[in-house]
């Protein structure tokens, strides 16, 4: 048996398909695509899928990954990633797929790409950057914990592309601990007015504790 | 991505994945290379709507012209029409997101009377006027199909034309009829002219509509030439339309969110309280092949693992058994699992139940509709307790712990009896379970019946009747629950104030329209949605109108009387409907079309008969 991982990136319309859908959506386009994936065989026979690191709703990613598995000795990677990409709904495209090595309790760390409409951005940026600190609530299972961003954010450099302001995070995002992006932009919010659904938060990279590249 | 106010409502919305679009199998195209576009509205929203059959037959024939373009558009639920009125967004289609003023006809389906509020909302989210006679030629056509077209007459002021009847040749025709149109600049009044002559196309407007001073119709009057009775569009061969194989698949679920397959239309029961088996005669069935070819396409281009065979009564089709084998074949190879919705309790067979639960077994539904034989009779819903007893003790056999029943009450000539006989029913069917030997270890059975308020419906043979009161349905519910004592036995009821409401619509005519519209402005839309549904409003409206509920509802109609619907035809004659009526009052029984022919006039429709009668259809 071996795990392919499939690679793709969710933006757009996408964007907006949560987790448990997207299991759902994932599981209906192998089948599509006729890729052999292997079945649980249990009384409910389905494709045995898993989601590194899944993002929440409404982010957009170029890192995403699936893994299902399957029982052909010697998987043609590129005709099926070919298979994969006919059948995927708008806003999922399939990269590439691989076999699955790594493990995805490995991922530790993710990198983010934000960006607000031009010439929104700097002001709250150069004022966040003389914060001592940035006191968020973050809330998990357990309860809601009080968070300093500045721990895991001290700067925000904002640049000035074409699409906007943008700037670059690096945050937590494992199985033990995520900072989800979205406290940032909530706290850009609640400070300086800065409207969260104008910023757009696309995950760029995903890494490991070693701060490898997670493949 | 999307534009910043549509993305600021998705940010505030529960279940944002209705309001986009992109599913696999929707169709994009270039706007600016078609020469029509469709905008195809269900007044409901996108989980109902995704799983209504119709909207995917049509959706793919008209996106099978090159140059033209049909989309979505569903009803936004409460959140997201706030947002979209706070942000001044207005009502889009999910493929392009363009506003429904982009679109050159604006289409509603009408599946039940409870949405027509709906469609107000939606043009109003739309900015478009209600009424046709404030709307000309640069406004996109508002047109309405679907059964509830039958009788929308409470509706018939708002929409430019109505289309009884199915649609899949129909609708291409006024796709056509509407893009020559648009090529030569012709004003609405001779588009709708044009449309007039399409089979099964009733332009409203065209109809005057006079009453007598007790209330009742007077006269309906075509004008503009228009046709004095016009007959709905019917496909004669079912079997040279094809299926319907790339649906759009939803991402976030739909009610039935599975590959359906219409295996017949049209039904040969002619029980005397269902609309849809009058409306949709005669029963006309697909041949095992074809069916079973549909189905493995659906699966490979969709990734469903659910098939259901669709239709209004499908245990009827003559090939079932071999349908299913040969699906069968493949299906479990490919992970597929197969259920039938519309099963009858009296053809039920030992290896139905074999050939559906290969891979899941599930429980057990049946429609018996009345709790005694003599009522069952009344309606022509022709199974007896014998039959019910066979079915149940075959499938407790095959492991089922649990059936739900489905009864009505308020049905004409009903009396207490009856309904202790609904009670009487369930229990026997509990002491069945415990009667067979072999039943599971410790497992207990669950009878569910869930009891409905009949509401008698335009073109059956119940059209003429009152509908019972809200105070003699409420007691009927008591009576109900003192007469069941069985721990095993659940009931379920539906509110009658949504019952009585639907039996207004569905009976009602013209003098509706103002109602609707200041009932809406109340906040009345998504009626058939429990949180949203103000009875209070409807009735504080009904009255401001001076318009006499009960009237519409609770009064009994002439057999010679002019309905609001006497003008529309969908091939069963009235001489029909009132012959069966007589025989419901002296409880006697109609056989099914397939047996016998009763003479309803809808062969003409085909012109010939229905069946060869010859073979003998039923097992």
């Amino acid at each position: 048996m071996n795990t392919v991982r499939i690679w793709f990136s969710k933006k757009g319309e996408a964007s907006y398909i949560s987790l448990l859908d997207l299991q759902r959506v994932m599981g209906r386009a192998i089948k599509r695509s006729g890729v052999p994936a292997w079945y649980t065989q249990g009384f409910n026979p389905h494709i045995y899928m898993t989601f590194a690191c899944p993002l929440p709703l409404g982010q957009e990613s170029l890192v995403e990954s699936v893994d299902f598995k399957t029982e052909e000795e010697h998987p043609d990677f590129e005709a099926w990633a070919k298979a994969l990409r006919g059948v995927m709904p708008t806003g999922i495209e399939v990269n590439r797929l691989c076999s699955a090595t790594r493990k995805a309790e490995e991922i530790a760390w993710s990198r983010y790409t934000i960006t607000y409409p031009a010439k929104t951005a700097g002001d709250a940026a150069r004022r966040y950057n003389a914060l001592p600190q940035a006191l968020v609530e973050k809330k998990s299972k357990r309860g809601v914990k009080t968070l300093d961003l500045k721990e895991y954010i001290p700067r925000i450099e904002v640049h000035e592309e074409a699409e906007g302001d943008c700037f670059e995070l690096l945050l937590p995002a494992g199985v033990s601990f995520t900072v989800n992006p979205a406290l940032l932009t909530g706290f850009l919010e609640k400070e300086y007015g800065l409207e969260p659904w104008n910023a757009r938060i696309l995950r760029t990279e995903l890494l490991t504790g070693k701060m490898e590249k997670f493949e | 991505m999307f534009d910043p106010a549509l993305r600021e409502a998705l940010a505030n919305v529960q279940k944002p994945g209705r309001y986009t679009g992109g599913e696999p199998g929707c169709v994009y195209k270039d706007k600016e290379k078609v020469d029509l576009r469709f905008a195809f509205c269900f007044p409901d929203t996108y989980e109902v709507g995704m799983s209504f059959l119709g909207e995917k037959i049509l959706y793919e024939i008209l996106n099978q012209k090159e140059n033209w373009w049909c989309e979505r558009v569903f009803m936004p639920w409460l959140d997201m029409k706030a947002e979209m009125e706070r942000l001044h967004i207005p009502l889009y289609a999910l493929e392009s997101k363009d506003p429904l003023t982009a679109f050159d006809i604006v289409g509603f389906t009408l599946q039940y009377e409870l949405s027509y509020t709906t469609i107000l909302a939606m043009l109003d989210l739309g900015g478009i006027p209600f009424y046709a006679k404030e709307r000309d030629e640069t406004w996109p056509l508002i047109v309405a199909g679907g059964p509830c077209v039958c009788n929308a007459e409470p509706l018939a002021d708002f929409f430019d034309m109505m289309m009884l009847g199915e649609g899949e040749e129909q609708l291409p025709q006024v796709c056509a009829v509407v893009e020559q149109a648009k090529k030569e600049g012709v004003d609405k009044q001779e588009l709708l002219r044009r449309l007039s002559r399409i089979p099964g196309c009733y332009v409203p407007s065209f109809y005057e509509v006079s009453y007598q001073p007790d209330g009742r119709i007077q006269a309906i009057t075509p004008r503009e030439g228009a046709p004095a009775v016009v007959h709905k569009a019917i496909i004669k061969d079912m079997n040279r339309q094809a299926l319907p194989t790339h649906f759009i698949v939803p991402m976030i679920g739909a009610i039935h969110d599975r590959a359906q397959v219409e295996v017949l239309r049209g039904c040969v029961r002619g029980c005397r309280f269902c609309q849809a088996g009058f409306l949709y005669r005669p029963m006309r069935e697909r041949g095992a092949e074809m069916l079973d070819k549909a189905a493995q396409d659906l699966c490979a281009n969709t990734g469903y693992e659910e098939v259901s065979l669709h239709s209004l009564s499908t245990s009827d089709h003559s090939q079932l058994e071999q349908v299913l084998d040969r699906m069968n074949e493949w299906m479990p190879k490919e992970h597929v699992s197969i259920s039938l919705p519309s099963l009858r309790i009296d053809n039920f067979s030992e290896s139905l139940i074999e050939k559906t639960t290969k891979i899941r077994k599930s429980g057990l539904t049946f429609a018996p509709e009345a709790g005694t034989q003599r009522l069952r009779d009344v309606i022509n819903k022709n199974i007896t307790w014998e039959e019910i007893e066979k079915t149940c003790s075959m499938a407790f056999r095959d492991g089922y712990t649990s059936v739900k029943l489905y009864f009505m009450m308020g049905l004409p000539t009903e009396t207490m009896e009856d309904i202790e006989g609904i009670a009487e029913t369930a229990q026997k069917i509990v002491d069945l379970y415990y009667a067979n030997p072999d039943k599971p270890k410790g497992k207990s059975v669950q009878v569910t019946i869930s009891v409905a308020c009949f509401v008698p419906k335009p073109h059956t043979p119940f059209q003429f009747v009152p509908q019972d009161t809200e105070e003699s349905l409420k007691e009927k519910q008591q009576h109900l629950l003192h007469s069941v004592r069985s721990r095993k036995i659940r009931v379920n009821y539906h509110d009658s104030s949504t019952s009585f409401l639907e039996a207004v619509f569905a009976k009602g005519d013209r003098r509706l329209a103002p109602v609707m519209v200041a009932a809406y402005r109340k906040g009345c839309y998504l009626d058939s949605w429990s949180d949203c549904f103000h009875y209070d409003r409807w009735m504080e409206t009904f009255r401001e109108f001076g318009i006499d509920t009960a009237f519409y509802a609770n009064r009994f109609i002439g057999l010679d009387e002019i309905t609001p619907w006497s003008h529309l035809d969908y091939g069963v004659s009235h001489e029909f409907l009132v012959r069966e009526y007589k025989k419901a009052l002296e409880a006697k029984t109609t056989q099914p079309c397939n047996r016998q022919c009763s003479g309803c006039g809808a062969n003409l429709l085909l012109g010939g008969p229905c069946f060869e009668y010859s073979k003998d259809l039923v097992q």
